[in-house]
């Protein structure tokens, strides 16, 4: 009886402890707890801050969610933002951890947005649509600066009132510069190669390896258009090379990077291929194994010293890369969006621009790009960023500004 | 005589030792709410908003470490749970999506976690394979099964999901509430006020003693697994209403999280008598507001590998502090 009784009360105070936790949701600053609650209340919250970052020069605030803490191309974005865009406008970005999964995005959202952060960018690609939902909900500025959504989506949320838009390569626009990079090879007589797949299923990584495929002037499972090839390697999870007919053999496959990756790198190795041939990452992982071993190899990733090291002094002949100020005109954008100036396209949707990619392939033409974006001098510099900011900045002229870049 | 007072004032190091033992995980729920609300309240921060979050967080672990300490009370283990609720996720999602019925998604969904868990105590306690051999494989083949039906049909999204309006009702702490109580009301009524709890810490405090009274292993092991069954599948849906979409990487964390959760509440991984069908509501919660603490506190940029160090040091002091009256020469009481 006793026992019970101590268990019975253990229980009463677990609940009761719980209970409070929960009730303190609703009754700590006396406002609702329904999103619709919160919503006018942190948008109340960033109407209120415009006012004052307008008024007495505030900081923004802005949230990055990030998936990629430690690649090339995403070191080189963080330091464009905290290194030159922070200290030239009087803005505050926090990054996220490595987001895993979409109930980490969607958590790392409502923590910005109790911390009073006005606008999120995302390079994190989990749940697009539920990060714009979550965003709309809570009444945060919304823009995508990496990838971007697929048409149907796009459709979907492009009236939502807190959604900026997109700045970014579109999946054509990946499927293309894989095509490019695998024709640079067969152009070169390159008739034996190994291709590394990076990460996927994710989609920028799929349809870049689609456009290898199609860019070599193989098929895949008979079919040569980018839709039925990515539609093929999504189900696969994969290249599964039975598939895979035409000129160019391509001799190994590897995907991911872990335990095995290594061996595989070896075992690809030893099959002698003439070149190998990078969605991503190459350099991080595979530069030192490959240039001992003499092997040239691509890779799609951005311009970095790590890259320009490669290209320069190892065997990295060819580099499809983003700069690391591309990502300005999202931030421009979402910098007029909490001043104010939201802008929309002619249709009055979010705004969706499609950003190409440089190729290298010599130490020349990288410095071409690195070095005019570096340091203090990036391509979308304060000069550049200060005719996209302000009130009287339309479309047209945000449009015509990104795509003369 | 001597040898008596010797006991009593063991039997007397002991209650106090347990006594200690069984609150520590209370007050330090308590203290890191307080602290958690300080930190969250000085920096400026909306208290409300940050409440919801570590709920939000915190429930999906408590239920489905819940379900998992019947398994862990038998004084073995499933490492294959969180596979398993991203599983029944997924198949949710799929039958949704097929159907467009909303009841049949919740019966799939209940129905997976349960024979996912059934299938593992099949092979533990019929065929006698080790658990751990059992839900490592099981965890490499459900997240594999899941994975492929999320990028085949998922494509060019990276994931598959439901309309957000259809779990967005849902969405709410308070009907988060209701299923948290219902299944913690019905697990500790299971746990505590019928034989088969007592019978379960029988087995896993000492499995040859339980069969020599007449216990049969098998049966407690498959409700201990049934059990597990319905909080994952409890897990899965809570996890649908809160991101209404399935990625690979959907749960991923859940796993591990549990042991840390049953630990920090103050329950051995060993099993046995000193179970704790609470441990997982208290610790569960507890070490969802120390890691928020701690990210609160520490620099962004440094907090990820900090808070990793931090809280495993913690952890360890846990098992030490809870590890105590192991050592004692007397049995539990």
């Amino acid at each position: 009886m006793k026992k019970k009784l101590t268990g019975l009360l253990r229980i009463a105070v677990a609940g009761v402890l719980t209970f409070g936790m929960l009730t303190g949701c609703g009754s700590d600053t006396g406002t609702t707890t329904s999103d619709e609650g919160t919503k006018t209340e942190a948008a109340a919250d960033a109407g209120a801050e415009t006012e004052d970052t307008a008024e007495a020069g505030k900081t923004v605030k802005i949230g990055v969610l990030v998936a990629d803490v430690s690649g090339e191309e995403a070191l080189g974005f963080r330091s464009y933002y905290e290194n030159y865009i922070a200290e030239n406008y009087n803005v505050e970005f926090a990054y996220t951890d490595a987001l895993a999964s979409a109930e980490d995005e969607k958590a790392a959202i409502e923590k910005f947005a109790a911390q009073g952060y006005e606008a999120i960018i995302s390079l994190s690609s989990a749940d697009r649509a539920m990060q714009i939902e979550t965003c709309e909900a809570l009444g945060v500025y919304y823009a995508i600066a990496s990838g971007v959504l697929d048409e149907s989506q796009y459709e979907t949320y492009k009236g939502y009132e807190y959604f900026v838009g997109q700045v970014g390569p579109s999946n054509q626009t990946e499927f293309e510069a894989g095509q490019e990079m695998g024709a640079y090879f067969k152009e070169q007589g390159i008739k034996k190669v190994a291709l590394y797949g990076a990460f996927i299923p994710n989609p920028m990584h799929v349809y870049r390896t689609a456009g290898v495929i199609a860019g070599l002037g193989d098929t895949y499972g008979g079919a040569s258009d980018m839709d039925a090839i990515a539609g093929q390697i999504f189900g696969d999870q994969g290249v599964d090379l039975a598939k895979v007919a035409g000129d160019v053999e391509i001799a190994a496959y590897l995907q991911g990077y872990g335990d095995t990756t290594t061996d595989e790198l070896n075992a690809a190795i030893q099959k002698a291929p003439e070149a190998f041939l990078s969605v991503g990452m190459a350099t991080t992982f595979f530069a030192q194994s490959l240039n001992e071993a003499g092997i040239a190899f691509s890779d799609i990733d951005s311009f970095t010293e790590m890259n320009g090291a490669a290209i320069k002094e190892g065997k990295l002949t060819y580099l499809a890369g983003k700069y690391s100020s591309s990502i300005g005109p999202v931030f421009a954008l979402v910098m007029n969006a909490v001043n104010g100036n939201v802008i929309r396209d002619a249709e009055g949707n979010a705004v969706s621009f499609s950003q190409g990619y440089l190729v290298a392939t010599d130490g020349e033409t990288f410095d071409q790009y690195y070095v005019s974006d570096n340091g203090d001098s990036p391509i979308y510099n304060k000069a550049t960023l200060d005719g996209m900011i302000g009130d009287d900045i339309t479309y047209d002229f945000v449009k015509s500004l990104i795509e003369s870049e | 005589m001597g040898t008596n007072k010797k006991t009593k004032a063991g039997v007397k190091k002991y209650k106090t030792q347990q006594m200690i033992i069984t609150v520590l995980p209370f007050v330090a729920l308590v203290g890191l709410f307080f602290l958690f609300c300080g930190v969250v309240q000085s920096k400026g921060y909306r208290l409300d908003m940050y409440l919801k979050i570590i709920f939000n967080e915190g429930v999906v672990l408590a239920i489905v470490a819940t379900g998992a300490i019947f398994i862990y009370t038998l004084g073995t283990f499933d490492i294959s749970l969180g596979a398993a609720t991203l599983f029944a996720a997924t198949l949710g999602v799929t039958v949704y999506n097929s159907t467009e019925s909303f009841g049949l998604m919740v019966l799939t969904i209940f129905g997976c976690g349960v024979v996912c868990a059934l299938f593992n105590s099949v092979l533990a306690s019929v065929f006698h394979i080790p658990a751990f051999v059992t839900t490592v494989a099981m965890m490499s083949v459900l997240s594999a099964v899941a994975g492929q039906i999320i990028t085949t049909k998922g494509g060019a999204l990276g994931g598959i999901s439901i309309p957000s309006e259809i779990v967005k009702p849902y969405d709410t702490p308070v009907f988060k509430i209701v299923i948290l109580v219902i299944f913690f009301a019905i697990s500790f009524f299971v746990f505590q006020l019928t034989k088969v709890g007592r019978r379960q810490k029988f087995i896993g405090g000492n499995p040859v003693c339980a069969k020599l009274t007449g216990i049969r292993y098998n049966k407690y092991a498959i409700i201990a697994f049934a059990m597990a069954g319905l909080g994952v599948g409890l897990g899965a849906l809570l996890t649908l209403i809160y991101t209404p979409s399935v990625t690979t990487t959907t749960a991923s964390s859940i796993g591990m999280n549990i042991f840390i959760a049953i630990v920090f509440g103050g329950m051995p991984i060993s099993g046995g008598a000193r179970s704790k069908i609470y441990a997982a509501l208290v610790g569960g919660f507890s070490y969802m507001l120390l890691n928020d603490v701690l990210e609160l506190l520490i620099d962004n940029s440094a907090a990820y590998g900090l808070t990793q160090v931090i809280s495993a040091v913690f952890f360890l002091l846990v098992v030490y502090i809870t590890g105590m009256n192991y050592r004692s020469t007397l049995l539990p009481r």
